[in-house]
């Protein structure tokens, strides 16, 4: 399995200062990404996130453990994988002074082969709604961030590593990223990337892991991870909740968090609706509506230490 | 070593290299303008002699003879002055290597590129070092040429060559800027640094070509001032010596940076 995998992290560990000072960022963290998956690096700030990507690119060392990638040691062999993958830094900082043309064909001539990846990268641009005449100081947060995605991928790398990927961009934008995300997975690439909008790794990773505090809490596929089972269910009441049913629904060991607001009823069920409504039936229900659970709901359980199927 | 990122930094800083040097040329031009009236030259001469050895020292001449010629009043006034002038040019320099890019987060992106971190401070250490010849030329080039349009009765050649023996007192600064960057990672703390380097080097010399005995011989050996060579150029005593063991220890201090640089963790 580790053989093939794209990234291969094992036992890394990453520690900032030392004796009182020390701050534990990775605790040894075991993690592998396989090739052709979107896979979403989840978890607050400070959760070690950016720690994970800067060792992958070798801009920082761990403390102990190895971090690999296409079967290459990311240390050692730095300047081979980084002729293969792209990155997007979550904090963005580029040359103030020069224009996206001429950052492109700077990093595209260290690159090598600068025709063609200038040419892709200009196509990237128009897809991405970017003008790279402008100088670096003269674009909105949200372009650096498109001309970022357009460094990232103009060389057409096999691995794709990018940090808070979509923070600052539009939603219009945000829908053109996931699309080329997923051209990218269609050809067999892969991708690596942290986020905290969990809507984002819902619609196109194929594969999560939640970090916290520096530890993988779990690695689960998004279908499984959203496989869980409680439900959010909203009643509306013709003449308020009444009180033999707000009881009756308090009871229930399948509900929690009830509450009840004037007409509207929201509720956690966790397992069938039989017993729901029977109870419900005791009253005028005028409208019933079931929410599946959203990935945050399903990150704040696992932050809270219960675990998707809470 | 693919050369792209000296040909990136020579498009991107010659701008500043022209800058640098038109400004330094231009005071070798006022200082030449002046020595082009040996009233003036002689007027100083007689006042120099009757200032103390360690208040002549501060003017960069160990005896006041060297004023009596308009060669080395030039060179004795200008040297000295530029010295610590292409010092502050070089402490920049040194900084834009590594420092800034590194403070604003721009080396993340350049570290993720197909180069290695050797390669890439190898690279743009060799493209300020060039820069830096550069602006010690132009610096020389104006002053000459002054001289020469003036018709000033000096050896033109010893003006040049005093001037041009700055450039390796820059690289040395340069050379302590990246290191001091490599290790303290933090600009302000690599800049204090190397502010207490160059002036401390400044004042080394002042102290140890003023003083006598073991200590002061240190001291004076010890800073990188001692050895830029303008006044030995002047009296034919010019040994090259004191101008390899600056280029040799600028390489050393570069191949040192090099591997810690090579070691740490990049970002602050």
């Amino acid at each position: 399995m580790a053989a093939s995998s794209v990234i291969d992290i094992k036992g890394l560990s990453k520690i900032y200062g030392s004796g009182s000072k020390a701050t534990v960022a990775l605790d040894k963290l075991t993690l592998q990404v396989q090739p052709g998956e979107i896979f979403g690096y989840l978890g607050p700030n400070g959760a070690g996130k950016t720690t994970t990507i800067r060792v992958l690119l070798d801009l920082i060392r761990p403390s102990s453990g190895s971090a690999s990638i296409f079967g290459m040691d990311a240390r050692q062999q730095s300047v081979e994988i980084h002729q293969r993958i792209g990155f997007l830094p979550g904090e963005l900082s580029l040359w103030q002074g020069r224009s996206g043309a001429q950052v492109i064909h700077y990093i595209a001539s260290v690159r090598g082969d600068i025709k063609s990846i200038v040419k892709q990268a200009e196509e990237l641009a128009a897809r991405l709604k970017l003008d790279i005449s402008k100088k670096v100081r003269d674009l909105s947060s949200g372009n650096k961030r498109k001309l970022g995605l357009v460094i990232a991928m103009m060389h057409s790398p096999d691995l794709l590593i990018l940090d808070e990927p979509t923070n600052g961009l539009d939603p219009l934008v945000q829908q053109t990223f996931h699309e080329l995300m997923n051209e990218f997975r269609d050809k067999g690439k892969t991708v690596f990337l942290s986020s905290h909008v969990l809507s984002e790794v819902q619609a196109i990773c194929d594969r999560v892991g939640i970090l916290r505090d520096g530890d993988l809490k779990a690695v689960q596929s998004v279908d499984a991870l959203t496989d869980v089972k409680f439900r959010w269910v909203h009643v509306q009441f013709r003449d308020g909740v009444p009180a033999e049913v707000a009881q009756g629904l308090r009871n229930l060991p399948a509900v929690s968090e009830f509450n009840a607001d004037g007409p509207h009823a929201r509720m956690r069920l966790q397992g069938d609706f039989d017993p729901l409504l029977r109870t419900l039936g005791a009253g005028y229900v005028e409208q019933l509506h079931v929410e599946e659970p959203t990935l945050e709901d399903i990150f704040l359980a696992y932050y809270s230490g219960e675990g998707a199927g809470a | 070593m693919s050369g792209i990122i000296i040909g990136n930094t020579l498009r991107t800083a010659w701008k500043q290299m022209l800058y640098w040097g038109l400004g330094l040329g231009l005071l070798g031009m006022y200082i030449v303008f002046i020595a082009s009236n040996s009233d003036i030259v002689q007027g100083y001469a007689d006042l120099f002699e009757s200032l103390p050895p360690a208040l002549l020292t501060a003017f960069g001449a160990s005896s006041a003879e060297f004023f009596r010629t308009t060669e080395g009043w030039v060179v004795t006034i200008l040297v000295s002055e530029l010295a610590l002038f292409l010092s502050v040019y070089a402490v920049l320099a040194g900084l834009a290597i590594s420092a800034n890019e590194e403070q604003s987060g721009i080396l993340d992106v350049v570290l993720s590129l197909p180069i290695s971190r050797r390669a890439f401070l190898l690279e743009k250490w060799l493209a300020y070092a060039l820069l830096a010849f550069g602006t010690v030329l132009i610096s020389a080039l104006l002053p000459t040429l002054t001289a020469i349009g003036l018709g000033i009765d000096a050896d033109i050649g010893i003006i040049f060559a005093s001037i041009l023996a700055v450039y390796p007192s820059a690289l040395i600064v340069i050379t302590v800027t990246v290191l001091l960057s490599t290790l303290f990672r933090r600009r302000i703390a690599a800049i204090g640094a190397v502010a207490a380097f160059v002036i401390g080097s400044y004042m080394s010399s002042i102290v140890g070509s003023s003083a006598s005995g073991p200590i002061a011989d240190l001291l004076e050996t010890l800073s990188y001032f001692s050895h830029v060579g303008g006044e030995s150029i002047v009296s034919g005593e010019y040994e090259p010596g004191g101008t390899l063991a600056l280029l040799v220890a600028a390489g050393l201090g570069f191949a040192l940076s090099a591997h810690l640089f090579d070691r740490r963790d990049i970002g602050t």
